[in-house]
């Protein structure tokens, strides 16, 4: 089962000092930053997913998230040089897609089949997944000759055709990487229909999109289903998931890889399982940079709070937190500091027991990861980017210590 | 409670309350304004003087004047007058005091100008006070103030410049007028940059090193770009210093340029960049010759922000081609890559065949984002396709 991590140009910066919170400012942006694969030990994924909408962005939309230089010497020097997917302990491999997401308000996908395949082709990746058009329902009990599905079927039939002139430019134009079809459905017997039709074209490798808001019993349903029709030969790739408990289940249906990015983004975009330990989560500890909330700097400039008492309980939270870490005090101040704060940004949520539970714990003393050997407490103070990002690749290492041990591997390196 | 009430009422709860004693000249400025100018500690001017922020009061009245902190601007300051390089703040912070501050002038009559007498300001101080009690406002230079106050030196001298009035309109007109004035054009920055020494903020810092190639391709010699980049001090120059500037900065964070940037131990080698520099622009006059060479935008776009920055690209395209560290291509192996464009090229007349069906008028195209990355990927993408260059991989997949 191989897991590749969707990349967002996520990687942080060696030179960042967290006590000044300075970095150098003659760092250069990607270059001299670091991946997850090259801070952890083993690599936590086995290779990146990257779209073409982050890459290239689409006409008239703000997806791309790479600058113009960026974007050129990724397609000059190729993927594995860009990503430097060698510098791990274990080289990588890297799947392309068009970032269906990105578009699926769309009539239609903005990007031809010629320019992916030139886009994968450039890029020197080792898997291309065809056009897709997302279909984002699910109603198995709804056919495909009902009304209600007359959009669901434009849509698996934009993408089954994109995948037959996927596959023929594939192999007219003798490229280098391998494609993967991708099928869309709304049903069990939808999705069934779309793995059918990819297998008539002649994929052996299929992507299974639009499951990401389904819940893991109807993934299930929809890969028995499948079942029925999937030649023992053919691998699935399911898009976005990361339902580990499931991972056994689902290779037995012949899931041979996925890919998500909730490890890493819980970190930041979750209410509370920010942290991941090997058998649970927990909340980070909120203390945004006074200048950094949007709702404490409006209430700063309008003067209903002095700038100076904001800086001041801030500056105090995370002196207690390191002070705490360093067992110099107890968790109640550190507590009382973090209330403190609270009350001047964020007057609704009360996370002190929460918060008790994180502390008490002190689960990065148990992690041995890089970076939680490397810089203790701040991984899972929940502030800018370099310490998210940090607890991000964190839950990575442990995601991909969970998926190994469910999968039964040794877990050493 | 007025000011003048609390502060007697912790006069009398017994607050230990001090003056301070500080030489002054008092300088007489037309018929009605006396200033002050005098030296302080910078650490000690939060126990007089505070600063007065701007907000709206339960009946709508508007009270004080200034803005939060910049923090990161507090942040540069800090950084600075905590630097070794002897840091030096010559600008004298502003501050209106009220009437609790007093001028005593010295005995001995001093011979000199009339509108001039030294003598001592009397300045209450405590550190008791909330900033309402606090008998300056400081008019200019909360942030040198706030970065003082936070950096990690034991003292911190500075000129002070004050004035005595107890109205808050006064202060409020003064902190427009000395916030009111247009900051230096970047191009003006741009061209002082190079010869700038000593600790600047960390943003110009990082665009010295673009500034300064530029100025080496602007006024060297040997350069074929020698007054061809239009500058404050060359106002001929046809090529903006933006647009060169971009071609600049796209290469060294992400292109050929990057291979000489230095690392940490290692200056930048200005002189290599310059040399590569030189090698490309002189095959790009000698490809493209006399018809759109050193011409006003209007005449070709190849000296238009679309040309200049399209062919960076494609110089950083050549040049990955052709090698990787100090192997960089000669005026002879950029010239030959350029060719392979070139006859696709419309910088001067005709319409651009771009592969994307829409033809385009030479004159059309615009120095807009949009346009530039438009040319660029064509040039870079036929130069590619022509040049037959595919990345390695150990075998064919599929
Ligand atoms: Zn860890």
């Amino acid at each position: 089962m191989k897991f590749f991590f969707p990349d967002s140009q996520d990687q942080v910066d060696p030179t960042f000092d967290f006590l000044t919170e300075e970095r150098d400012p003659f760092r250069v942006r990607q270059r001299d930053d670091l991946y997850a694969h090259e801070v952890l030990k083993p690599p936590p994924f086995n290779g990146l997913l990257v779209s073409k909408a982050i890459v290239d962005g689409t006409a008239g939309s703000s997806t791309g998230k790479y600058t113009g230089p960026q974007r050129h010497r990724l397609y000059r020097q190729g993927a594995r040089q860009f990503f430097r997917l060698n510098n791990g302990s274990t080289p990588l491999k890297i799947m392309g897609d068009c970032g269906a997401f990105s578009y699926v308000g769309e009539e239609n996908p903005p990007y031809s089949v010629e320019e992916v395949v030139s886009f994968y082709e450039g890029c020197g990746f080792d898997y291309g997944i065809s056009v897709d058009h997302v279909i984002f329902q699910y109603e198995p009990k709804i056919v495909h000759t009902d009304d209600a599905a007359a959009e669901w079927v434009r849509r698996q039939e934009i993408t089954l055709d994109l995948a037959s002139d996927f596959w023929r430019r594939c192999s007219a134009s003798d490229v280098h990487f391998i494609p993967l079809g991708v099928a869309q459905g709304w049903s069990p017997e939808s999705y069934a229909h779309a793995v059918k039709e990819l297998q008539r074209i002649g994929y052996r490798r299929i992507a299974l999109g639009g499951m990401v808001p389904l819940k893991t019993n109807e993934i299930l349903a929809c890969l028995q289903r499948i079942d029925d029709v999937r030649e023992s030969d053919t691998e699935l790739h399911l898009l976005g998931i990361s339902r580990c408990e499931q991972i056994r289940t689902f290779a037995d249906h012949g899931v041979t890889s996925f890919d998500s990015t909730s490890p890493f983004r819980q970190a930041f975009k979750d209410d509370r399982d920010n942290y991941y330990a090997p058998d649970r989560t927990y909340v980070a500890l909120r203390v945004p940079q006074v200048d950094g909330n949007a709702k404490l700097k409006a209430r700063i400039r309008s003067g209903e709070i002095g700038q100076g008492q904001a800086m001041l309980l801030e500056r105090s939270a995370l002196a207690r937190l390191r002070q705490f870490d360093k067992d110099e005090v107890g968790v109640d101040a550190a507590l009382e500091a973090l209330a403190e704060y609270s009350a001047v940004w964020d007057r609704k949520a009360d996370r002190t027991s929460q918060y008790r539970d994180t502390l008490e714990s002190r689960p990065w003393r148990a992690c041995d990861c890089t970076i939680c050997a490397s810089v203790g407490i701040e991984v899972i103070i929940f502030r800018g980017a370099e310490r998210n990002k940090r607890r991000g690749f964190h839950n990575l290492h442990v995601f991909g210590q969970r998926v190994r041990r469910q999968l039964g591997e040794d877990d050493r390196d | 409670m007025t000011k003048q009430g609390r502060e007697s009422r912790m006069v009398e709860a017994g607050n230990q309350k001090n003056v301070l004693h500080l030489p002054a000249l008092e300088i007489r400025q037309g018929p009605n304004r006396r200033l002050y100018t005098f030296a302080v500690d910078g650490k000690q001017v939060p126990s007089f003087a505070a600063v007065s922020r701007v907000r709206r009061d339960s009946q709508q009245q508007l009270h004080g004047y200034q803005r939060p902190e910049v923090l990161a601007h507090v942040a540069a300051i800090r950084r600075y007058v905590e630097s070794a390089e002897s840091p030096m703040l010559p600008n004298a912070i502003v501050v209106a005091f009220d009437d609790r501050v007093r001028f005593v002038p010295a005995d001995a009559a001093v011979v000199g100008p009339g509108y001039v007498r030294s003598g001592t300001l009397l300045v209450p101080v405590s550190d008791d006070w909330e900033d309402a009690d606090k008998p300056g406002f400081i008019v200019d230079g909360q942030q040198r103030c706030a970065a003082i106050r936070d950096a990690g030196v034991e003292a911190f001298p500075i000129c002070v410049t004050a004035f005595i009035t107890a109205d808050q309109a006064d202060h409020r007109s003064q902190f427009i007028l000395v916030n009111s004035t247009k900051p230096l054009p970047k191009g003006l920055i741009h061209e002082l940059l190079p010869a700038a020494s000593g600790p600047l903020p960390n943003q110009l810092r990082v665009r010295q090193l673009p500034a300064t190639v530029l100025e080496r391709l602007n006024f060297d010699e040997r350069s074929p770009l020698r007054h061809m980049i239009q500058t404050p001090t060359n106002p001929a120059g046809v090529i903006k210093d933006n647009s060169m500037l971009r071609m600049l900065e796209n290469s060294i964070s992400d292109g050929v340029l990057y291979r000489f940037r230095g690392s940490d131990s290692a200056l930048p080698n200005i002189g290599l960049m310059v040399t590569v520099l030189n090698d490309f622009w002189t095959a790009v006059r000698d490809v493209f010759g006399e018809d759109a060479w050193g011409k006003p935008p209007r005449k070709s776009r190849l000296m238009h922000g679309a040309g200049i920055i399209s062919m960076g690209y494609l110089m950083d395209a050549i040049a990955d081609t052709n090698g990787s560290g100090e192997d960089v291509p000669d005026t002879q192996g950029f010239a030959a890559g350029l060719k392979i464009v070139k006859d696709y090229c419309r910088w001067t007349e005709g319409t651009w065949d771009l592969g994307d069906g829409i033809p385009r008028r030479w004159n059309d195209i615009q120095n807009t984002p949009r346009d530039i990355q438009r040319i660029t990927d064509f040039l870079v993408s036929t130069y590619s396709s022509k040049q037959g260059k595919r990345h390695d991989r150990s075998s064919r997949l599929f």
